[in-house]
């Protein structure tokens, strides 16, 4: 089973600044503060869920500073080990996050609620899909038996894991393993 | 002057503009019997180049309509004190202001941060008139992103001018039934060209405003370079096709014009900034159920 992670909700059309029309960088460079500032402060692991239900309007402009630089910014490992989780419905509105994401190569986990079935918005290399399907159906699993569900070595099992755990889809956990060896668990966000 | 009154339409005038010696100019609008916002940003763009040019600055109209629609339309209260005008533009001020297709006056802008508000009145406006949620997020973001890019590119010593009208019927092309919603920009700034060219990767893409245009329409492109930058107006581009309608981008001597599955790109007289028009069509199981 995956840990259990430290959580908070940030609702983009609430707040001072938030509203049903989000629209321009100016305005998106101030959400993404308040996003970085909430999310510098959750605990290593942490889950920073963006809820954008309440926004009718999300241009592209927006869209790309406030979450696609965050999550630029998540995947280079500004943040450490916390991750960014989009709450939202399958609608239009994911349109320019969608854009944004892919210009970038990037990718973020979203759910419709917290407990919900997780999604990808953005984009995730299709053999690396796979890979992430396998550990979100799993939970939590080893290098080595995701290696072996996969038909992989473990080196390019590795590889691959490591890379989703960049993007931030994916947690890693390092554990020592007798004698003197390591081995690596991966677990999912939510 | 043809009886539209459209950015083509302006053409001739653009490029007389060019010729002009400091003295005394009157734009002949006579004939002029139909306004569309871009005709209407078109204008303004074009006195804003003529004003500090000239000894004195005239619009000559005829009949009642067309100078009752530019007053409604604020063109009077924004030019009225800087233009002179055989209209009477005291009694149109008198007369009931209330034009339903009116979704946004003629507005003046220069800065990012007066376009939240700009967004937050036409959304109100398109509600009150039943637009669907989904036809007023494609509204907004059109006019949001090109507003956007005429406030980060364009700055000028007039900023941008802003129009949105909907129509009852089909007034791209051939007159026909449906109703449509225009949006239309102009700002005075250097122009997409130079804009791109200060990217030197895109140095092959900027040999002619056309190029220029042409490029700036793909996803990704900017002046800066910058990952995650350039996606609006590819975008609205999408927006616009994908309704049944079109996007024309026009700078310098360029203007290239997309659909949904094709591109036009033609010459035109030297535009002195960028214009946008795009035209989104409301097809009729995209309007509110009444």
């Amino acid at each position: 089973m995956p840990e259990e992670r430290s959580r908070q909700v940030f609702e983009v059309a609430g707040g001072d600044f938030g509203g049903k029309l989000m629209v321009t960088r100016s305005t998106g460079r101030v959400v993404r503060e308040a996003l970085e500032e909430a999310l510098a402060a959750l605990p290593k692991g942490g889950v920073l869920y963006v809820d954008t239900r309440g926004v009718e309007l999300m241009d592209y402009s927006f869209a790309d500073e406030a979450l696609g630089i965050l999550a630029s910014r998540v995947a280079s490992g500004e943040y450490g080990d916390r991750h960014l989780v989009l709450i939202e419905g399958d609608r239009d509105l994911l349109e320019n996050v969608e854009a944004s994401l892919r210009q970038r190569s990037l990718a973020i986990i979203r759910v419709e609620k917290v407990g919900g079935e997780p999604s990808i918005v953005g984009q995730v290399p299709d053999h690396l899909l796979e890979t992430l399907q396998a550990i979100y159906d799993a939970g939590s699993i080893t290098n080595a038996a995701l290696a072996a569900r996969l038909g992989l070595n473990h080196t390019a099992c590795n590889n691959r894991a490591t890379r989703l755990a960049k993007l931030g889809l994916i947690h890693r956990k390092i554990e020592t393993a007798a004698p003197g060896g390591r081995q690596y668990t991966y677990e999912r966000v939510v | 002057m043809s009886g539209v009154l459209t950015m083509g339409s302006l053409d001739p005038a653009f490029s007389a503009a060019t010729q002009i010696g400091g003295e005394p100019v009157v734009l002949d609008l006579r004939s002029v019997e139909f306004v569309e916002p871009a005709g209407l940003c078109g204008l303004a763009a074009l006195l804003e180049y003529l004003i500090p040019r000239c000894e004195e600055v005239g619009i000559a109209l005829s009949g009642r309509d067309v100078p009752a629609y530019l007053e409604r339309m604020n063109f009077f209260r924004l030019f009225g004190d800087r233009v002179r005008t055989n209209a009477d533009v005291a009694s149109l001020e008198e007369r009931r202001r209330h034009n339903p297709g009116t979704l946004q006056e003629l507005i003046n802008f220069h800065t990012e941060q007066e376009i939240p508000g700009i967004i937050e009145r036409i959304s109100e406006i398109l509600e009150n008139q039943g637009y669907r949620l989904k036809e007023r997020v494609a509204i907004c973001s059109v006019l949001s992103e090109v507003c956007s890019n005429a406030a980060e590119h364009g700055a000028s010593s007039f900023g941008a001018y802003a129009a949105v009208q909907a129509y009852h019927h089909i007034v791209s092309g051939p007159r026909r039934r449906g109703e449509e919603v225009l949006v239309a920009i102009a700002d005075g700034g250097v122009g997409v060209r130079e804009t791109l060219s200060r990217n030197p990767a895109l140095a092959e893409y900027t040999t002619t405003d056309n190029d220029a245009l042409r490029h700036a329409l793909e996803m990704g492109v900017s002046g800066t370079g910058e990952i995650g930058r350039g996606g609006g107006l590819a975008l609205v581009a999408g927006i616009a096709a994908r309704s049944g309608g079109s996007l024309s981008l026009r700078s310098g001597t360029g203007r290239v014009t997309v659909y949904e599955n094709r591109k036009n790109s033609r010459y035109v007289p030297e535009f002195p900034g960028t214009f946008v028009r795009v035209s989104l069509p409301r097809t009729p199981q995209e309007k509110s159920a009444k």
